[in-house]
C-alpha cells in the first residue's frame, strides 16, 4: 500500500491532510481533551526539534542548550501580554518579536562558542541554556522580571479575529474547544517551519552548513565564511525555538523555570537523533514519538492494576526504564535513526566505514 | 617574465610553532600567468608556506601580498574571495556529498542569496541557483568528471578525487590557484593527463597555478620557474634548467656528497 501512495503523491498528499484535519476529533472522541493536549504539545516539539534539526543535524554544532531558546520566546510573550507589567499586545505583534529576540540570544551565545567543536561545544552550550533558567528563576529581584520560581501566571491566550482560544469557543456555528483551536495554529506553524526547512536545506546556506558539518577547514578554503554561517545557524534554530515558546506561552497560560530544564534539552536532542538528525521527515516522527510514547506509557500503571490488582513497577519509573532501553536498542539497531536521510544511513553504515578506512590507508601510504 | 606583473608576492615571511621554525626568511613572487614550481624534500615547509599564504596560518613574520594588497590575516574565506584557491595534500572533500554538491558548493563565494532570499524561492534565488547547477557542471566537465556527477565524493576512485578537489576549486573562481602534490599516487599516465589539465586550464582561464611537489620530473616539465625549499629556506630559484644544476638543490636531494 505504501509503494502505492508513494506512486501517487498528490492522492497520499490529499489523505494526509484530510488525516490531519480530522485528527484532533478523532483523538477528541476517542481519547478526550487530554489527548488533544499531547497532540497540541506533539506539534510544539516537532517545531522544536526542527529548529534544533538545523543547528545539531545540518550545521553539526552539537547545542544542549537549545531550551534556552524556547524560555526566552516563552518569558518574551508572556512579558508582553499578561498582567505582570499590564501589558496585552496581540500575538501577531509578539510572536515576530519573540523570534527576533530569541536569534538576537542565539547569536550572542553562539559567539562565543565558535572556536569549539563536539565535546567542548556540547559542555558550554549546555552551561548557557542552565544559566538562562536560572536567571529567570533569580530574576524577581531586584526588579520582579520573571516572578523567579513562582512563575508567570494569567498570560494571555491567543485571539485571531475575536476569537479568543480559551474554554469552549463558537466558530463558524460549530462549537470548538481551545486545544482544537490551537491544534489548527501550531498545525499552521509547523508545516511553514517544514517549507522552511526544507527551502533552506537546499539552498547554498543548507549546502555551506552541510560542508562545514563535513570538514570545517576544507569548507572556509572553498570560501565558506564559517563564523557567520555558524552564528546564521544557532540563529535560524533559535528562530524556531523562540516561536516555539510564544506559543507554548499563550497555549498554558502559566510559565515557570522548570519547564526549561537540561532534561527538555536532551528530551529534544533525543527526538532528533531517534528519527533521524538531518532529515525532516525523521525529526518529525521522532519529536511526534518521543512526545505520545511516555503519554501512552503513563496507562500502563492502570494495566497493572487491572490486571494484577496492585501498581507493581511505578509508571514513572517503568517509563524511563523503556525509555532507555529503547535508546540504547536503537543504537545498536538503528544507529542512524529510524527514518535517516540516504546521506546519514551512508555515513553510519559499514560499507562507509570500508571506504573511509581504505581512503586513509591511502593517504597514509602516501605520506 | 620581467614585464608580467606580481601575482603573489612572499616578502621574507617566517613561520615558527613554538620553537621550531618552519619557515625562515622565505621570499618569492609568482607572475601572472605563469606556472610556478614549489618542490624540496620533505617536510621542507611547503604545505605550511601554502597553509601561510591561504589564511590557514597567521605568519610569524613577513608580508604576503596578492595583486599588490596585502592579504595577511585575512581570513581563508576571505582570501578565496580575493580569488586565491587551493587544494590539499590529503584531500578534504566533502565525501558525503556528491561530485556535483561539492563543486556547487565551491561556488557560495561567487553567490549571494540569503536566508530570505532562499526561503522564499524569489526569481533570483531560483536564476542563481540554475547558474550554480550550470557552473558547476561546466567545471565537472573541464575535469572529466561530469558523468560522475552524482556520485558520491568519497566513493569515488582516487585520481577522481584529486581532479574533484580541483574542479571545486575553480568553481571559486580563482585567478590563483594553489595545488598541494597534485599527482601524489598517481601513474604516469595520469599524471601526464593531469600536466594537461593544467596547461589547459592556465590558457582557457588565464590561470595562474601554483604547484607543490615532490615528482621532480613533472615540475621540470611544467614549470615556467621553480623555487626550492629545504629546511623551511628558499635555497634556489630559477628556470627548471638552472635550479636542476644548483649544488645546494642536489645537496639538499641526494644528501650532502655533491661537490
Amino acid at each position: 500500500m505504501i509503494a502505492a501512495l508513494r506512486e501517487r503523491p498528490r492522492l497520499s498528499l490529499a489523505l494526509l491532510a484530510v488525516l490531519l484535519a480530522v485528527l484532533p476529533f478523532v483523538t477528541g472522541v476517542l481519547i478526550g481533551q487530554s489527548g488533544v493536549r499531547m497532540l497540541d504539545f506533539a506539534l510544539l516539539y516537532v517545531l522544536l526539534a526542527l529548529g534544533l534539526n538545523l543547528v545539531v543535524g545540518y550545521a553539526g554544532l552539537l547545542d544542549l542548550g537549545y531550551i534556552a531558546f524556547y524560555a526566552l520566546g516563552a518569558y518574551f510573550y508572556a512579558w508582553l501580554a499578561s498582567p505582570h507589567f499590564g501589558l496585552h499586545l496581540p500575538f501577531w505583534m509578539i510572536l515576530p518579536m519573540g523570534t527576533l529576540f530569541a536569534a538576537a540570544f542565539g547569536v550572542l551565545l553562539g559567539a562565543p562558542t565558535l572556536r569549539l567543536r563536539g565535546d567542548y561545544l556540547a559542555i558550554v552550550t549546555l552551561g548557557f541554556g542552565e544559566i538562562i533558567r536560572i536567571f529567570m528563576n533569580n530574576l524577581d529581584a531586584p526588579v520582579n522580571l520573571t516572578n523567579g520560581p513562582q512563575g508567570m501566571d494569567l498570560i494571555d491566550p491567543i485571539q485571531i479575529a475575536g476569537i479568543g482560544f480559551s474554554g469552549t469557543q463558537e466558530v463558524f456555528g460549530l462549537v470548538v474547544q481551545a486545544t482544537h483551536l490551537y491544534y489548527y495554529l501550531f498545525l499552521a506553524f509547523t508545516l511553514a517551519a517544514i517549507l522552511f526547512a526544507y527551502r533552506l536545506q537546499d539552498s547554498r546556506i543548507g549546502r555551506a552548513w552541510a560542508a562545514i558539518r563535513e570538514d570545517e577547514v576544507a569548507a572556509a578554503a572553498t570560501g565558506i565564511n564559517t563564523r557567520n554561517l555558524k552564528l546564521l545557524a544557532f540563529a535560524m534554530g533559535a528562530t524556531f525555538g523562540g516561536l516555539a515558546g510564544g506559543l507554548f506561552a499563550a497555549f498554558q497560560g502559566f510559565i515557570s523555570p522548570e519547564s526549561f530544564n537540561l532534561m527538555e534539552s536532551i528530551l529534544i536532542l533525543c527526538m532528533i537523533v531517534l528519527g533521524g538528525m538531518g532529515h525532516i521527515p525523521g525529526v518529525i516522527v521522532g519529536a511526534v514519538l518521543l512526545t505520545i510514547l511516555p503519554e501512552a506509557l503513563r496507562y500502563i500503571g492502570d494495566l497493572q492494576r487491572a490486571m494484577l490488582g496492585e501498581v507493581v513497577v511505578d509508571a514513572a519509573n517503568l517509563r524511563m526504564l523503556i525509555f532507555g532501553l529503547a535508546l540504547v536498542l536503537m543504537m545498536l539497531y538503528r544507529p542512524a535513526g529510524l527514518w535517516p536521510s540516504r546521506q546519514r544511513r551512508r555515513e553510519l553504515t559499514a560499507e562507509g566505514e570500508v571506504v573511509r578506512h581504505e581512503q586513509e590507508s591511502l593517504v597514509d601510504v602516501q605520506r | 617574465m620581467c614585464s608580467a606583473k606580481a601575482l603573489l608576492e612572499v616578502a621574507s615571511v617566517g613561520k615558527r610553532f613554538g620553537g621550531l621554525a618552519a619557515l625562515t626568511e622565505v621570499s618569492l613572487s609568482v607572475q601572472q600567468g605563469e606556472i610556478y614550481g614549489l618542490i624540496g624534500p620533505h617536510c621542507a615547509g611547503k604545505t605550511t608556506l601554502v597553509n601561510c599564504m591561504t589564511g590557514l596560518y597567521s605568519v610569524s613574520d613577513g608580508q604576503i601580498r596578492l595583486s599588490g594588497e596585502s592579504i595577511q590575516g585575512l581570513k581563508p574565506h576571505a582570501i578565496v574571495q580575493r580569488g586565491f584557491a587551493r587544494t590539499f595534500q590529503n584531500i578534504r572533500l566533502f565525501a558525503n556529498m556528491t561530485a556535483l554538491e561539492n563543486v556547487m558548493v565551491g561556488c557560495h563565494p561567487r553567490s549571494r542569496v540569503g536566508v530570505l532570499g532562499a526561503v522564499l524561492r524569489t526569481a533570483s534565488e531560483r536564476r542563481e541557483e540554475r547558474e550554480i547547477r550550470e557552473a558547476a557542471h561546466f567545471w565537472l566537465t573541464r575535469v572529466g568528471l561530469n558523468a560522475k556527477a552524482r556520485s558520491l565524493a568519497g566513493h569515488l576512485p582516487y585520481g577522481a578525487q584529486r581532479r574533484l578537489e580541483i574542479a571545486r576549486a575553480l568553481a571559486t573562481e580563482p585567478h590563483l590557484l594553489a595545488l598541494d602534490e597534485p599527482v601524489a599516487g598517481m601513474n604516469p599516465s595520469e599524471r601526464r593527463d593531469m600536466a594537461d589539465l593544467f596547461l589547459r586550464l592556465r590558457h582557457d582561464h588565464q590561470l595562474t597555478l601554483l604547484l607543490i611537489e615532490h615528482d621532480v620530473k613533472l615540475v621540470m616539465g611544467l614549470c615556467d620557474r621553480v623555487a626550492v625549499l629545504d629546511y623551511g629556506r628558499k635555497i634556489a630559484e630559477g628556470s627548471p634548467a638552472s635550479v636542476q644544476k644548483d649544488a645546494a638543490v642536489i645537496k639538499a636531494y641526494l644528501g650532502g656528497h655533491a661537490a
